[in-house]
């Protein structure tokens, strides 16, 4: 790269001449497009635009609380502008009361659910707040000494409300999670085993069959199985961080196999990474990539692995040579 | 790349300005392989502008952090060669955990105050533009009128104390910090009550 980087400063004083433009009256469509040209050159000159547009509304709300500014007042254009910043408050409340409206027909007596590929977010009505990642399915029951949560299938990451009174509970298959407020995720995998991972807090994890439960504190996972002792390791704060990449669409694939990342992908998409050969299988893997390109993976692992993709109808064939 | 829209502008004036000090010292504490804080701040309100919706940020604080975060990662990453140290300090980084809540309605005063010094300091003819625009409330044609000048003299002073705020609001210690759960609103989901519990209330 030999062209030369523009200054942040020289960015903010064309940041600050845009937004003088515009607190001067609505832009020509001329004015607009060459805007939207300036912006669209470095994200930085949108970025600065976006703080130059903030100062000049925040001077704006505060309009009349600096007495210190004494010559003439205008107080009819002042009562007016305020009139024109509630108005627009009003119409903002109502549209995202609209909103929730139209999301809460959604749901179905506590149920939700999520499709391949899908996540998604909601508020539960005690403050906690549920994200469910691909494929999952929870029901919600709170009741006045329990907040229970089945996970049906899936993984969901739950940040829950303090709430001393109601221990907040989720039920995977056998495997019960409580916790009074903290943030966490639980995954039933599909041969049954239970993975849950603390972000925030304590939580408490048994068997419904036999009620010993096991303390887990914030950095720490724990993997399930049908059988034999329950045994907390510790992960560490970045570990907990790539185990939620999926909230922003993402996989983690530090420390993965390829044929472990197939089936990582395998959650997120009916588009298939074919691995016959056990060698190219155990290969190892690192870095992020996003859940809905398995293909796009598909080709970067053949690239840096040095592999050939071959594709078909239903995704791609991983092989040597 | 998208634009600000007003109610955006707002929102990041309420949510982001005020956190944009502690945000420039958590940043600059860090090791950032050849980033400039002044860059990384820039793309955050690029992205924080570009949001689809911004209502189901609880603690925009903490949210502006993780952008900034998320900034610096992608950043990295674009770059071919990146140190394997440099990617895991970054991908280490834990935002600060928000701290109490002052009394806020004090801290909006003592900003106040500030920005007033910041437009006292400007030059005569600019100051008295920006504050019968600003303070006072006047449209840039009204101020042009007053002051017998043209509209586009005044559109350059007022765009001069936006720059002046700008350099010095987000650089300033006026750090001002919210505590609240972050937690999103995208698709409320009702729980089943116990019926006993409704009764109750």
């Amino acid at each position: 790269m030999t062209t030369i980087r523009e200054s942040s400063a020289d960015i903010d004083a064309a940041a600050a001449r845009w937004a003088a433009r515009v607190d001067r009256g609505p832009l020509s469509d001329k004015e607009q497009a060459d805007l939207e040209a300036w912006a669209a050159r470095d994200p930085r000159r949108a970025g600065a635009y976006a703080k130059a547009l903030a100062i000049s509304a925040h001077l704006d709300r505060a309009q009349g609380l600096s007495a210190a500014f004494s010559p003439s007042t205008h107080p009819v254009a002042r009562a007016a502008d305020r009139r024109r910043l509630l108005a627009t408050g009003g119409v903002l409340a109502a549209a995202s009361v609209v909103g929730a409206v139209g999301y809460g027909a959604m749901s179905l007596r506590g149920r939700m659910t999520t499709s391949k590929g899908d996540i998604r977010r909601a508020p539960l009505s005690d403050g906690s707040a549920v994200t469910l990642n691909t494929a999952t399915t929870i029901r919600a029951a709170f009741d006045g000494k329990m907040r229970r949560v089945d996970l049906l299938r899936g993984e969901a990451l739950f940040d829950v409300a303090k709430d001393p009174a109601r221990p907040f509970v989720v039920l995977a298959g056998d495997v019960r999670v409580r916790a009074v407020g903290t943030s966490f995720t639980v995954r039933a995998h599909a041969d049954g085993e239970v993975g849950v991972i603390v972000r925030e807090g304590v939580v408490e994890v048994w068997r419904g069959s036999q009620g010993k439960p096991v303390r887990l504190a914030a950095e720490h996972a724990i993997q399930v199985a049908s059988l034999g002792a329950l045994t907390p390791t510790v992960v560490g704060a970045a570990a907990v961080d790539r185990a939620l990449a999926w909230r922003q669409g993402q996989i983690d694939l530090d420390g993965l196999t390829l044929g472990q990342a197939a089936e990582e992908f395998a959650r997120y998409s009916d588009r298939r990474i074919v691995i016959d050969d056990p060698t190219v299988a155990r290969l190892k893997m690192t870095g992020l990539f996003s859940a809905s390109d398995p293909d796009g993976f598909a080709k970067a692992a053949a690239m840096s692995l040095g592999l050939t993709a071959t594709p078909r109808a239903d995704g791609v064939r991983l092989s040597r040579g | 790349m998208t634009l600000a829209t007003q109610e955006r502008a707002i929102w990041l004036a309420r949510n982001a300005l005020p956190h944009e000090p502690a945000l420039r010292a958590w940043l600059s504490r860090r090791p950032l392989a050849g980033l400039e804080v002044d860059d990384i701040v820039q793309e955050t309100y690029a992205i924080l502008a570009a949001l689809e919706a911004v209502d189901h940020i609880q603690t925009p604080r903490t949210y502006m952090f993780e952008v900034a975060k998320s900034v610096i990662l992608r950043s990295l990453r674009r770059s071919r060669i990146v140190a394997f140290e440099a990617l895991a300090e970054a991908e280490a980084l834990v935002p600060p955990s928000a701290e109490p809540s002052p009394e806020t309605v004090a801290a909006d005063r003592q900003e106040l105050s500030r920005i007033a010094a910041l437009i006292a300091g400007l030059p005569t003819k600019c100051r008295e533009a920006f504050t019968l625009r600003k303070v006072h409330g006047l449209s840039q044609r009204e101020v042009a009128q007053r002051m017998g000048v043209s509209e586009n003299t005044v559109e350059k002073h007022v765009g001069k104390g936006i720059g002046v705020l700008m350099k010095a609001m987000g650089r300033g210690g006026n750090g001002r910090f919210q505590a609240s759960k972050d937690r999103s609103s995208e698709d409320p989901i009702e729980v089943d009550h116990d019926p006993r519990e409704q009764r109750r209330h």
